[in-house]
Order: C-alpha cells, then sequence, then structure tokens
C-alpha cells in the first residue's frame, strides 16, 4: 500500500512537473501546397499574407485582432503629424529597433526605400495604392516625410501592417538580391529559419523584438491542403491551429471537439453578381433588376451557416469606413422579376451562360444561385473551368455575369474603386476587377477619395452606393468570415475579431497556458 | 550489357526531347496565366507586365524555347515562378520521399500480389479463386482518399500508431520508415490487385502448356513445378506490369500524398499546374521523363535475368 502510495506521488509529481514546463513550439496548419514568393509586396495569396505581419513590421499597425482602421496606432513610427493640406506627414521613427539576422538598426533609410520599392510595379504586386505618393524622403535617421500628390482616404490606412505597408530591410534586399524572397529579414517578433518545399516553413522567436522577446519559441507553419488530413491532424493534437472552413457543419463539429476553441473574425468576404451591363441581354436595366429580385440574401446565409455569414447589404462589405445600408437593396421577390423579364421581352424565361471556377467553395455557391434563379425562370447556364482558366476568362470579358467574392482594405474607396469605377473596367490598360463595367458614379468615388472633410467624404460614398445599386451593376449575396480553429491552451494575447493578414496575428504575447 | 544500356540511353534522347517539345507547348496552350496567379486578383496590368518582362515571358515563344532548351541541357531547370526557388533544390528535396514511398508500395505490391495471383491460378474457379478476385476488385475500386483516410481514422486517430501529418525528416530512418507505412500500404493495395490479376492469368496461361504437364508427368515435385517452370515463365508479363506501374506510382502517388501530407513529385507536379509555374513543370517534366526512361532500362533488363533467351536480343 505505502508502495502503491509512494508511486502514486511520484507519478504525480512528474505530471506536474512536465505540466509546468509549458509549450512553447506553435505548429499551425494552412490550406495550400507551399508558400510563393516571401516578400512583402508579392504576398498575395492567404497563406502568404497570414505569415508577413509575424515576420515584418509597418510604420503604424491596427491593434492586434482589430481591423478598425479608426484605432490605427504606433507601430515602427512613434508618432507622427499631418500638415493642415493632409498633403505632407512627418513620421518619427522608434528608436534602437534592430534587423534579425544582425543586419543593424532600422532606420529612416530603410522606410524610404521600402515605400519606393512597394510603389514601383516592378518590385511590388501593390504598386497602385501608392500613386498618390509624390515623394518620401528621410529627414534624419529617425523621421521620414512623405509628401502626397493629393488627398488620399487614409494615409495611415496605406502605411499600416498590410500589403505595401511593411517594412523591409535595406541592407538585407541589396545583399541578398533575388535569395531575400527565399529569406526575409524583418523586424517582427519571428525570423524566418527554413523552407522545406511542400511541408513546412519554420520560424524561431526574435528575442531582440522591440516590444519584448515572444513567449513563442518556434512556429511550425505546415503546408496541408487537404482540408479532410488537416482537420485529422488537429484533431489528433499535431496542429495547435488550424485553417478552418467557413462552414456552419465545419464550425459546429470543431467546436464539439474537446479543448477546441472556432474563432470567426473579420474581413469578411462579400460574395457578387456582377452583372456586365454593356453586353447582351444585361443592357437591359430591367433585366438586371430581375436577377438582383431573384436572389433570395436569407436562405444564402441558411445555406452557408449563420455563424459563418452574414446577408450583404450593399456593394461594399458591412463594417467598410464609408458603407452604407440605405441604398435602395431589393429584397427577395419571385413574381416581380418575372414581371420585368417579360416587359424585357423574355415572358417565357432567360437563359444565360456563366463561367464559373471548379473550386468546390465558389461552385457549391454557385449551384445554389442557380436554382434561386431557375424560380424565377432564369436559366443559369454555368460552364464550369479550372480556377486559374476562370480568372482569366473573366478578365477577359468573356462571362456576361461574374460570381465573385472579395475581402479588400476596410475603406469604401478601394472596392468601389476597384470593382465599379470606369477606370478599372476589365480588358483596359488600368483594368482591376470592374467586370460589370459599370460607370455611374465615377465623379462620387473620385471625389470622395480627395474630400478633406470627413462627413462629405461619408454622404459621396453613400451616394456612389445607391447609384451602383440602382444601376444594378452588381448584385450584393452574402458575406463570409475567416475562421480557425485552435487548441484552447493557445492564446493569442489579444482579441480576436478581425485580422487583414486573412489569419491570427502571432505577438509577442501569444502563449500556451 | 553495357552497349545495350548506352544504347538504350541514346535511344531515349529523341523521347526527352519529343517530350519537352509538348511540355513547352502545352503549358503555353493551357488558359491561364504565371504572372496572374502571383501577383493576385488586384493586380494592374502594368505589374502583370513588369513581373512577365522579369519572368521572360515578354519574350517570343522561339527565344524562350530556345533558352528552356539550353538550360535543360545544362541541367539547369532554372527557378520556380511562383516561389522563385531553384527547381533542382525543391525537386531533390522531394525526391526521396518520392522514392522512399515508390519503393515500399512496389513492396507491398509484389509482396502481397503474385502469391495472391498464383494462388488464385492454382485455385482457378474455386472458393479461393473467387475469393481473392473479389479482394483485388475491391482494391481496384477503393479510391486512396477514402481508404488513406479510413488508414488514418483506424490509425492515427484511433489506436495512435502512426501520425497523421506523414512527412518525413530525412535524416531519420527510423521516422522515415515509420511514415511510410501507411501510404505505402494504401497506393500498394492498389498495385496488389493490379499484380494478382495479371499474375493470375499469366500463371493460368503457362500452367495449361504442354512443359507443365509433360514435368509433372516426368514426376517433377509439384511445388517445383509451380515455382520454376511455371512460375519463372509468368513472370514476363509480371515484370512489365510493374515496371509500368513503378512510373505510374511516380507521378500518380499524388493523392496518397496529399491524404497523408507527404511531399512528393506528384504534390508538386499538381501545385505548379494549378499556379501555371511554366518553369517548375517543364523542369518536373523533365526529371520524371528521365526516371521513366531508367525504370523502362532497368525492367529491360529484368527481362534478361528472367529469360535468358532475351539476353542476345
Amino acid at each position: 500500500m505505502i508502495f502503491r502510495a509512494a508511486l502514486l506521488a511520484s507519478a504525480m509529481a512528474i505530471a506536474t512537473s512536465a505540466s509546468a514546463e509549458t509549450k512553447t513550439a506553435l505548429t499551425v496548419g494552412i490550406a495550400a501546397q507551399d508558400v510563393g514568393r516571401l516578400d512583402p509586396y508579392f504576398a498575395v495569396s492567404t497563406i502568404d499574407r497570414v505569415l508577413m505581419p509575424w515576420i515584418y513590421n509597418a510604420l503604424v499597425r491596427f491593434p492586434p485582432g482589430s481591423i478598425d482602421p479608426a484605432k490605427i496606432e504606433p507601430d515602427l513610427a512613434e508618432s507622427w503629424a499631418a500638415s493642415p493640406d493632409g498633403k505632407s506627414w512627418t513620421f518619427h521613427l522608434r528608436h534602437g529597433v534592430q534587423w534579425q539576422g544582425g543586419y543593424g538598426e532600422f532606420t529612416a533609410d530603410d522606410v524610404v526605400f521600402s515605400l519606393k520599392r512597394a510603389a514601383d510595379p516592378a518590385t511590388s504586386a501593390f504598386s497602385s495604392e501608392l500613386r498618390s505618393f509624390q515623394s518620401v524622403e528621410a529627414v534624419d535617421p529617425y523621421t521620414v516625410k512623405i509628401t502626397l500628390s493629393q488627398n488620399v482616404p487614409s494615409v495611415l490606412g496605406i502605411l499600416t501592417n498590410y500589403s505595401q505597408g511593411f517594412i523591409v530591410s535595406r541592407k538585407a534586399v541589396e545583399k541578398l538580391g533575388d535569395e531575400f524572397e527565399r529569406h526575409p529579414v524583418g523586424t517582427g517578433p519571428f525570423a524566418f529559419s527554413s523552407t522545406m518545399p511542400n511541408q513546412s516553413l519554420e520560424l524561431v522567436a526574435n528575442d531582440a523584438y522591440f516590444r519584448g522577446a515572444p513567449q513563442i519559441k518556434k512556429i511550425s507553419y505546415r503546408f496541408i491542403p487537404s482540408d479532410a488530413s488537416r482537420d485529422l491532424a488537429f484533431e489528433n493534437g499535431e496542429l495547435d491551429l488550424n485553417y478552418g472552413r467557413a462552414d456552419q457543419k465545419w464550425v459546429d463539429r470543431t467546436a464539439g471537439l474537446p479543448h477546441t476553441a472556432v474563432d470567426i473574425f473579420e474581413p469578411a468576404e462579400e460574395a457578387q453578381l456582377h452583372l456586365n451591363i454593356t453586353q447582351k441581354p444585361f443592357d437591359d436595366i430591367r433585366v438586371r433588376q430581375a436577377f438582383a429580385y431573384a436572389i433570395n440574401r436569407p436562405e444564402l446565409v441558411r445555406w452557408r451557416g449563420a455563424a459563418v455569414s452574414r446577408e450583404a447589404q450593399s456593394v461594399v462589405p458591412r463594417g467598410y469606413l464609408g458603407f452604407t445600408a440605405d441604398n435602395g437593396l431589393v429584397a427577395n421577390n419571385v413574381a416581380k422579376a418575372k414581371e420585368l423579364l417579360a416587359e424585357a421581352g423574355y415572358p417565357n424565361g432567360i437563359t444565360v451562360k456563366m463561367i464559373q471556377s471548379q473550386l468546390p467553395e465558389m461552385l457549391t455557391a454557385a449551384q445554389v444561385i442557380q436554382a434561386e434563379m431557375k424560380r424565377a425562370g432564369i436559366n443559369l447556364e454555368l460552364q464550369v473551368v479550372e480556377h486559374a482558366t476562370f480568372h482569366q476568362q473573366i478578365r477577359q470579358d468573356l462571362s456576361p455575369i461574374v460570381y465573385y467574392s472579395a475581402a479588400r482594405f476596410p475603406i469604401a474607396d478601394v472596392t468601389l474603386t476597384q470593382f465599379f469605377h470606369s477606370r478599372s473596367i476589365v480588358k483596359t490598360p488600368t483594368a482591376v476587377t470592374n467586370f460589370s463595367h459599370c460607370n455611374v458614379a465615377d465623379q462620387e468615388i473620385d471625389a470622395a477619395r480627395i474630400e478633406p472633410d470627413h462627413a462629405k467624404q461619408l454622404a459621396l460614398w453613400a451616394e456612389a452606393q445607391k447609384k451602383i445599386v440602382a444601376a444594378v451593376c452588381a448584385v450584393p449575396m452574402f458575406e463570409t468570415l475567416l475562421v480557425f480553429g485552435r487548441h484552447d491552451t493557445l492564446q493569442y494575447g489579444y482579441d480576436l475579431t478581425g485580422s487583414l493578414s486573412l489569419g491570427p496575428l502571432i505577438t509577442e504575447k501569444t502563449h500556451f497556458q | 550489357m553495357i552497349g545495350f544500356v548506352l544504347w538504350r540511353m541514346v535511344g531515349a534522347v529523341p523521347t526527352l526531347f519529343a517530350v519537352l517539345m509538348l511540355v513547352f507547348v502545352i503549358v503555353r496552350v493551357i488558359p491561364g496565366d504565371p504572372a496572374a496567379a502571383i501577383l493576385g486578383d488586384q493586380a494592374t496590368p502594368a505589374a502583370v507586365a513588369a513581373l512577365d518582362a522579369k519572368l521572360g515571358l515578354d519574350k517570343p515563344m522561339w527565344q524562350q524555347f530556345i533558352d528552356f532548351m539550353g538550360q535543360s541541357l545544362s541541367g539547369d531547370f532554372g527557378h520556380s515562378m511562383v516561389t522563385g526557388r531553384p527547381i533542382v533544390t525543391d525537386v531533390l528535396a522531394v525526391l526521396p520521399h518520392t522514392i522512399d514511398l515508390t519503393l515500399a508500395a512496389l513492396v507491398v505490391g509484389v509482396v502481397l500480389g503474385v502469391p495472391a495471383g498464383v494462388y488464385a491460378a492454382l485455385r482457378r474457379n474455386r472458393f479461393g479463386d473467387y475469393v481473392t478476385r473479389l479482394l483485388s476488385l475491391v482494391g481496384l475500386s477503393f479510391p486512396v482518399f477514402v481508404s488513406g483516410i479510413f488508414m488514418l481514422l483506424l490509425f492515427a486517430l484511433h489506436w495512435r500508431i502512426f501520425p497523421v501529418i506523414g512527412a518525413a525528416r530525412l535524416d531519420d530512418p527510423v521516422d522515415r520508415l515509420t511514415k511510410v507505412v501507411l501510404p505505402a500500404i494504401t497506393l500498394g493495395i492498389t498495385m496488389a490487385a493490379y499484380i494478382t490479376r495479371v499474375t493470375r492469368s499469366a500463371m493460368l496461361h503457362v500452367m495449361s502448356e504442354d512443359y507443365i504437364r509433360t514435368a509433372r508427368a516426368k514426376g517433377v515435385p509439384w511445388r517445383r513445378v509451380v515455382w520454376r517452370h511455371g512460375l519463372r515463365n509468368a513472370a514476363m508479363p509480371v515484370v512489365t506490369v510493374v515496371g509500368l506501374y513503378i512510373g505510374i506510382l511516380i507521378g500518380n502517388s499524388v493523392l496518397t500524398e496529399i491524404v497523408f501530407n507527404r511531399p512528393g513529385l506528384g504534390k508538386i507536379i499538381v501545385g505548379a499546374l494549378n499556379q501555371r509555374d511554366y518553369t517548375m513543370l517543364q523542369g518536373l517534366m523533365v526529371i520524371y521523363c528521365f526516371l521513366i526512361v531508367v525504370v523502362n532500362l532497368l525492367t529491360d533488363l529484368a527481362y534478361g535475368f528472367i529469360d535468358p533467351r532475351v539476353k542476345g536480343g
């Protein structure tokens, strides 16, 4: 008996000592084959975006867990001031910040170099974001002056820890050359260690991080494209953090696992049907209106799941600066849709072809939409193609109706410009993603961008949304949030309500309990 | 023998050349654009043009082809358009995983398939034959993404013998061996099913030959008749199928690699195709083609060992 008690006591001692030693290695599973170029100005896919703020900082940042542009706070810059006309900005930089890998101290020179690099189409996918930056100068090693050619909705927005805002090391880029995109060097909490092709990317803590040494010491970022296998690995405890699926069943199942939390956060991707107003049959507004009446948003949200999606209310996603729900968007009305089609000369219904990606989540959405359209006498003929082909063909104007789901920087200007300004019409030299050839709100969009008075700016954006909705350039449908699964011992160190990098930030405070 | 090998290698050159040309043309004919895949959906035409120039995609087709041929001949396949990493490094990093899986699956396939086929042939149209044929049909019809997930549920989640993430550390032989077991069985079972069927029909054919009857009439022991006179003569079609199947294993193990989270050639090929990574696809095809040529050569050499009559030819 005594022996047993002693055995039990020693077993307990071992157990407590084991649990006292908290885990410091984090394993993350992401749905992708491999990382791309690890240069922040080329990080466009989810897998690359998630990684960037772990390695890099920017002049300013969204507080971890938030995507509210009103809350932007200091990052590499400690303070800043703008001239009264808003065209000249001075940033005072943090002293003593060190680059990872012994590349010395971060200075104004790095900021000038980075912003110029981010503005050059040859070295950046986001150069157009910086088109209003006339000059970036280093006043002294800790002061940077930015001059704008015209007002922009949010200078700080452009300079946050997102896409073009990340600051790279001049020395590292110049020394490493092309190798830099395989060996990133930042000032952030984690430093690049190695990549195993098709397998994983390894990071180590940057103990010299200016906000303090991270509590997590190692991150293994594993590329696991199969949803089923990734979920099994997560369930088996081989992953601490798992890229989830925006699917009600997935959320319910994962939340039901022991010691597991599901994080659902912004930004939401808004799915819209873009109707080409210059092509038959959509050159007739009555046909476009019929499509708007045929869409049943509550049904789409029921299909997608209330936990992960919500009804879209405008051509700009909800919560973006400048969004308004007061825009005249119509509710589902099948009788009205049929009536409009008859008026437009299609009393027996209409058949429209739509080029559609074979990606499962996009294709199933298109099939639900197809069923809704059918009720209104619209026969949506899906031409299913491979995903890269889909992206190319819709940009060649080959599909009069385009299903597109996107999240953008949370300011109305970006979505309105890229999708509804005539400058962005596809197949033009300045094309972005205006598939509808919409041109009804150019004036408001342009005016709002440089309007210094905030209230007037909001009014212009609201007016633009009203006009676009009235012209039915696109039919807003639903918004899908981001989803990650996490073992509940992993604590981010902040409340996760949103992340522009499309994944949780792993900061110096993130730890295991 | 050495002359034979050399002659076969030289004979493979036109094949390789034809494949290179086909790959070069096909990857460019399919719609989709690597620059768009790299730059994402907000890219402006200016950015796409700048990247095209950087990647050399703005050059005329013939010039791109000459560049590509020159590089291939010097063994430098360049850098992946998407990741920017050297193709040779990437391929060499995953090749051991592919070879491990291929060999292990081959062993499973042959060890299960050949005896099962012999057994079924000797029990022709009896209960044992029916069961073997039924099992081989099941093996053929089970897709990897179903059988693989079943394996994971049982062996990883339920019994916790193997991990779900099957990417092994190459410097650790035990780890490599442990992590290849489940994928090799998954992949090997399909192969075993094929081999069973081929072995069975080859054995049936051979066992009805006159020399078998003669051997039995002479009083040669039954076991010796089956293994020495029967199987050895039936081995030719089996070896042919095994050789062909290795080619299939190298490229088609992609589903197994995805389900078991293993790196591998098949997975890289699919990834490169999805992203229109021209340089990566071209490099992979050359390497893949080379492997197939080597496997075919080995198969031909194996014929010589099995059947002395082939040696002279």
